[in-house]
This record gives C-alpha cells, sequence and structure tokens, in this order.
C-alpha cells in the first residue's frame, strides 16, 4: 500500500502516534465542526459568564480541561467499559473532572469562582463533553482522543473569548477589566452584559463564522 | 430570603427571573426543540414535571444526607446521579403503565437528563437556601418558565418560517436574536411582583 | 450472571475511586478555601472601614492588617469592628457593624462602617447577595457604595433611617439614589440597613 498518512501529520513527529489522523481530528474539532458554532452544544455556559472576557477565558480553560481529562479516561477505560452503564461512567468521570477544577478554582482563584457560581457545576451537563466522550472517545484510542478534547475545547474557548471580548467592550467599554472605550464619548451599552445582550451577540457570531465558512456543500 | 413566599418565587422563576431567558440554562434542548409548537409543548411538560421532582428530591437528599454527613462537595455528581436515576425511572414507569404517554413523551426523557436546566434548577436552590416549599414553588415555576420560553419560540419560529433569511442567519443564529427580544420583553416584567 | 457481576463490581470501583479522588482534593484545598472565604470577610471589613490596603494583598497579608488594625468589641448582641490603628493612640477612627437580612433572590450580607461620631457613614459593602446581576446586583458596585459615604444615618429632624430613593432624586443628607429597574432589592437593602442602623442607634444612646 503506498503512503497512508494522512496531510500534515508529521506535526507531532511520531509517526502512527494519531494513527495519522491528529492534525484532521484538530481542525474537525476546533473549526469544521466547532462545539459552538456548528454543532451549537454547551450554550448555556457560553450565554452566562460570557459578559466579562477573563470568565470566559476562565470558562474556556475550564472546558479544555474537563474535555481532555473526560476524553482520556473514558478512551482509556473504553475496553472495559460494560455497554449497559457506559452513559452513568461517563457523567461519573465528567463530573469527576469538573469538581476538581472546581475545588482548586475556590482555593486559587476564589473571586472567579464566585463570578461564574453555579455555570462551573453545570459543565457535567455541557453536552459538548458528554458528546465528544459518546462520539470520539469511545471509539478511539487515547492519544487522539487527547487531541478531540483539546480541538473541540479550544474551538470553544476560542468562540468563547470572542463573545465575551465583544460583550465587555460595547456592554462596560472595558477589555479584561481596563478602559478602551473612553467613559467621555462611550456611553457603556449595559444591555450587552445581560441577557438580551448574550443572545444577540452569540447570533451575530455564529452567523459571521457561517458567512466566513461559507454554505456546506 | 425565608420571607419571599413559595407563590412569589414561583412567579418570579417565571417572569422576571426565568431560568432560560435570564440564567440561560437549557438552551441546548431549547434550541433543537423549538422548531413546532406541539414538540415544545410536550418537552416543555415533560421538563417541569422532573424539575418540580428532582428540585424536591435534591432538596431532601442535601438537607438530611449531605449536610449532615459533611459530603456537601460530592452534591454536583449527587445531584446528577439522582436526576438521571429518576429521569431513568420515571421512563421505565411510563413505558409500563402508559404505553400513549410514552410514544408521546418518551423520545424526550434522554434529552432531559443533559438538560442544564435541571441540575440548574437543583443547585440555585442550594444557592438561595430555600426552604422546602420555597424549593418546591421554585422547581414547579422554573420548569414552568422554560416551559413557557419554549413553546413562545416555536410559535414564533414557526412563523419565521415564512420568512426571507439571509443564508448565514439561517436557523440558529435568527433564533438566538429572537430570543434577545424575547429575553428584552420578559425584562419588561421586572417589578411586577411586589412582595409585601 | 458473570456479565451483571463485573458490571456491579466496575461500578463499584469506579464509584470509589471517584469519590476518594475527590475527598483527597477535597481535603487538599479545605484550608486553601477557608483562609479564601475569611480573607474575603476581612477584605469587606477593611473596605468599609476604608483601611488601606494593597489591591493585590494576599489572604495572608490581609490578615495580618486586620489583626494589628482592627479591634472586635462586642456590645450589646452587636460585634463591632473598631479600625485603631497603632499610630493613633487607641483611638478609634471607624466602626463597622454586619449586617445580615433577606434580598429578593437569596441572603444579603455586608458591612457598614460608621466614623467615631456614630452618625456619619464611612463606607458599606456587600459581601454576599444574589441579586438580579446588572440590577439588583448593582448594589455591590462601587458607585452604588460611593453613594452612602459621607450621608449621615438621620435626617436633619433627627429622624433615624436612611432612604433609598427611587428616580435619581436623592437630595437629602440621609438619602442615596436607588437602582433603576431595581426598586424591591433597594427596598430590601433600605430594611436590613435600617435595621442595623437602629440598633447601633439604641446601643449608642444606652452609653449616654
Amino acid at each position: 500500500m503506498a503512503d497512508r498518512q494522512q496531510p500534515g501529520c508529521l506535526s507531532c513527529g511520531v509517526k502512527g502516534l494519531c494513527g495519522g489522523r491528529g492534525l484532521l481530528t484538530l481542525k474537525d474539532g476546533a473549526w469544521t465542526n466547532n462545539p459552538l458554532a456548528v454543532q451549537v452544544l454547551g450554550i448555556c455556559s457560553a450565554l452566562a459568564v460570557t459578559n466579562r472576557l477573563e470568565s470566559s477565558l476562565v470558562m474556556g480553560a475550564a472546558l479544555i480541561f474537563v474535555c481532555v481529562g473526560s476524553n482520556l479516561f473514558v478512551s482509556l477505560l473504553r475496553k472495559r467499559t460494560p455497554h449497559r452503564i457506559r452513559m452513568i461512567t461517563e457523567v461519573a468521570i465528567i463530573a469527576t473532572f469538573v469538581i476538581l477544577f472546581d475545588q482548586f478554582l475556590k482555593a486559587f482563584y476564589w473571586d472567579m469562582s464566585k463570578q461564574l457560581g453555579p455555570y462551573v457545576g453545570l459543565i457535567i451537563t455541557n453536552c459538548i463533553i458528554m458528546g465528544r466522550a459518546e462520539a470520539f472517545a469511545l471509539q478511539n484510542p487515547p492519544i487522539l482522543s487527547i487531541v478531540d478534547g483539546v480541538a473541540n475545547g479550544l474551538g470553544y474557548a476560542v468562540a468563547l473569548a470572542i463573545i465575551g471580548f465583544f460583550r465587555e467592550l460595547l456592554g462596560a467599554g472595558e477589555v479584561l477589566g481596563y478602559a478602551v472605550l473612553g467613559s467621555g464619548w462611550y456611553t457603556p451599552n449595559q444591555l450587552m452584559i445581560l441577557a438580551p445582550g448574550a443572545f444577540f451577540v452569540f447570533g451575530v457570531v455564529i452567523a459571521i463564522f457561517n458567512a466566513l465558512k461559507g454554505p456546506d456543500t | 430570603m425565608s420571607e419571599t413566599s413559595a407563590l412569589v418565587i414561583l412567579i418570579a422563576a417565571i417572569f422576571t427571573n426565568n431560568i432560560l431567558l435570564t440564567n440561560f440554562l437549557g438552551m441546548c434542548s431549547f434550541i433543537a426543540c423549538s422548531g413546532q409548537i406541539r414538540t415544545a409543548v410536550g418537552l416543555g411538560t415533560a421538563v417541569t414535571f422532573v424539575m418540580t421532582a428532582t428540585t424536591i428530591l435534591n432538596f431532601a437528599i442535601y438537607h438530611f444526607i449531605l449536610i449532615p454527613l459533611g459530603l456537601d462537595h460530592l452534591t454536583f455528581i449527587v445531584f446528577i446521579a439522582v436526576i438521571a436515576a429518576f429521569v431513568q425511572f420515571v421512563e421505565m414507569f411510563v413505558e409500563r403503565f402508559s404505553p400513549k404517554l410514552y410514544f408521546a413523551l418518551g423520545i424526550f426523557l434522554p434529552l432531559i437528563t443533559v438538560n442544564c436546566a435541571i441540575l440548574g434548577a437543583s443547585l440555585f436552590m442550594v444557592i438561595r437556601n430555600y426552604t422546602f416549599v420555597q424549593s418546591a414553588g421554585f422547581g414547579f415555576g422554573a420548569g414552568l418558565g422554560w416551559a413557557v420560553a419554549i413553546i413562545l419560540m416555536a410559535g414564533l419560529r414557526q412563523k419565521m418560517a415564512y420568512s426571507n433569511i439571509p443564508q448565514p442567519f439561517q436557523g440558529v443564529p435568527i433564533a438566538m436574536i429572537v430570543t434577545c427580544v424575547l429575553a428584552m420583553a420578559f425584562m419588561g416584567f421586572a417589578g411586577m411582583v411586589s412582595i409585601q | 450472571m458473570k456479565g451483571n457481576l463485573y458490571t456491579l463490581s466496575y461500578a463499584a470501583i469506579l464509584g470509589t475511586v471517584c469519590a476518594l479522588l475527590l475527598t483527597a482534593a477535597s481535603s487538599f484545598t479545605a484550608p486553601y478555601r477557608a483562609a479564601n472565604a475569611e480573607a474575603e470577610e476581612i477584605l469587606n471589613i477593611l473596605t468599609a472601614l476604608k483601611v488601606s490596603f494593597q489591591a493585590d494583598a494576599s489572604p495572608e497579608q490581609l490578615v495580618e492588617i486586620f489583626n494589628t488594625n482592627v479591634r472586635r468589641r462586642s456590645r450589646g448582641g452587636q460585634t463591632l469592628y473598631e479600625y485603631c490603628p497603632p499610630d493613633a493612640e487607641g483611638k478609634t477612627q471607624a466602626a463597622a457593624v454586619r449586617f445580615s437580612g433577606p434580598g429578593l433572590w437569596g441572603p444579603i450580607n455586608g458591612f457598614l462602617a460608621l466614623e467615631p461620631d456614630m452618625r456619619t457613614i464611612r463606607g458599606v459593602t456587600f459581601y454576599e447577595q444574589e441579586e438580579t446581576p446588572g440590577l439588583g446586583g448593582e448594589i455591590a458596585s462601587v458607585w452604588f457604595r460611593r453613594q452612602f459615604e459621607g450621608k449621615r444615618i438621620a435626617d436633619e429632624t433627627g429622624k433615624i433611617g436612611i432612604i433609598i430613593k427611587p428616580g435619581g432624586k436623592a437630595s437629602t443628607i440621609n438619602e442615596v439614589d436607588a437602582i433603576t429597574g431595581a426598586t424591591m432589592t433597594c427596598d430590601k437593602v433600605e430594611v436590613i440597613l435600617n435595621e442595623v442602623i437602629n440598633k447601633i442607634v439604641e446601643e449608642r444612646n444606652k452609653d449616654g
């Protein structure tokens, strides 16, 4: 058989580590099937915590951490997990990682923990993580599952950051707490920080993403 | 908050603090199932039922088991286990005793387990330190609020199906923008409920 | 049967491992979390009392500043946090009292600090509230709290109580502006603050 390597797999340098699908998985998770813009999952947190850029970034980091961790362990256990309790296994693993993140957040980044509130716990029900565990990690080897976790987490985190950036900029004239739009001429549109602003910016961001990506062939 | 009556909490949970339009919970199924009014009504009913029951159940478990035993760091995991178990139980029960109801409602039940609104309602109950009666009122009101939001959305989307929407906005983006307007409208309810 | 046994033992082992891991993480982080909670409370007391401290002070530093500068005193059921910096020869610069009460969506807790005359407000902080973000939640914002500084706890005629006035018409020495769209929260806050103010006045009158 001729060279079966997928284009661009030389990125990790080790042949066969991802079965040649590393870069493809990365691109798929982060762009082609972006969890937020394409799969439209994990919206609850995306709307709730994006009123500030900082909390968006922390939530993005949380998601990468949990997605990678859960994908890794679900993949490691995939051959041993009885089919009947596979959902409960996934939930247990996901919940464990979420609680770990929550505990360490409370210990070392207290202010952010208060800002994020119940939405850290709600990562457990975040459809992205469960979806990746079910659709990918259960059928794929661990290293590739990690890549998938990173890809989806990253795709989500970047989308969150974009939404958070605009909401904070328009809603408070600030970026990461630093005043950018001078209060002299710009009156912050407080609606951007509230619920309606979240829905609106989210809708517009997805529309722009769709326009950039082009119609599905 | 012990002075706020359960009825006020219920009404507020539907209008001024709608769990979907204010707290953004339960969005995934909201987007997926708000295409048709009939589907929306079915899902809304199921969610209301499960939310009320699990909020009450989780209240009991939290206050009578987790706290006394100092296990409150396991709250998330226990709550979601309770919700999953309850939904599974309801599914079995409905399938056995009312095949007709199962046919109408059954497909929604697995969707409900991952509905963040259900877990969210339990978590809010803990954060806000509700009493038993307040928790029941809140669970029921939050469920109703979610149902009201999704049914409204379904009605709007059914009408929108005849509109000429630019391609990038079709589907989710325009649904979100419509939800934005809906959320703004609900914000107008603030101040409607007065507390004596 | 063998399948069921495997399933059960798998579930049991998974459950145990998760619970153990979480309990370990919980005990490891417990002292940090407790320190953070204590530091937050202290931060609020210091802010209300206008004690100066670095914005990025660590919890330990805050505790230290608190211990050197603030003195706890019990007076008739109320705990007063008195600001007595070491270089002020024991004279109280300000006193803060905790207040607590039901808000619209959850408890509202905070500290009210008064000048030594026990009539003028030095500052107020809200360290716990669950009000609607952007509306009632604005009570924790700087602009709302800053209004209280310099206001008195009684009006010109001597009637005790502060008033949170809607409509942006706050004018007298004991009035502040309410938050637009958060009438209920502001009403609750007014009740809670006046409750603690009444107690303070009671104690003050007892002292003569």
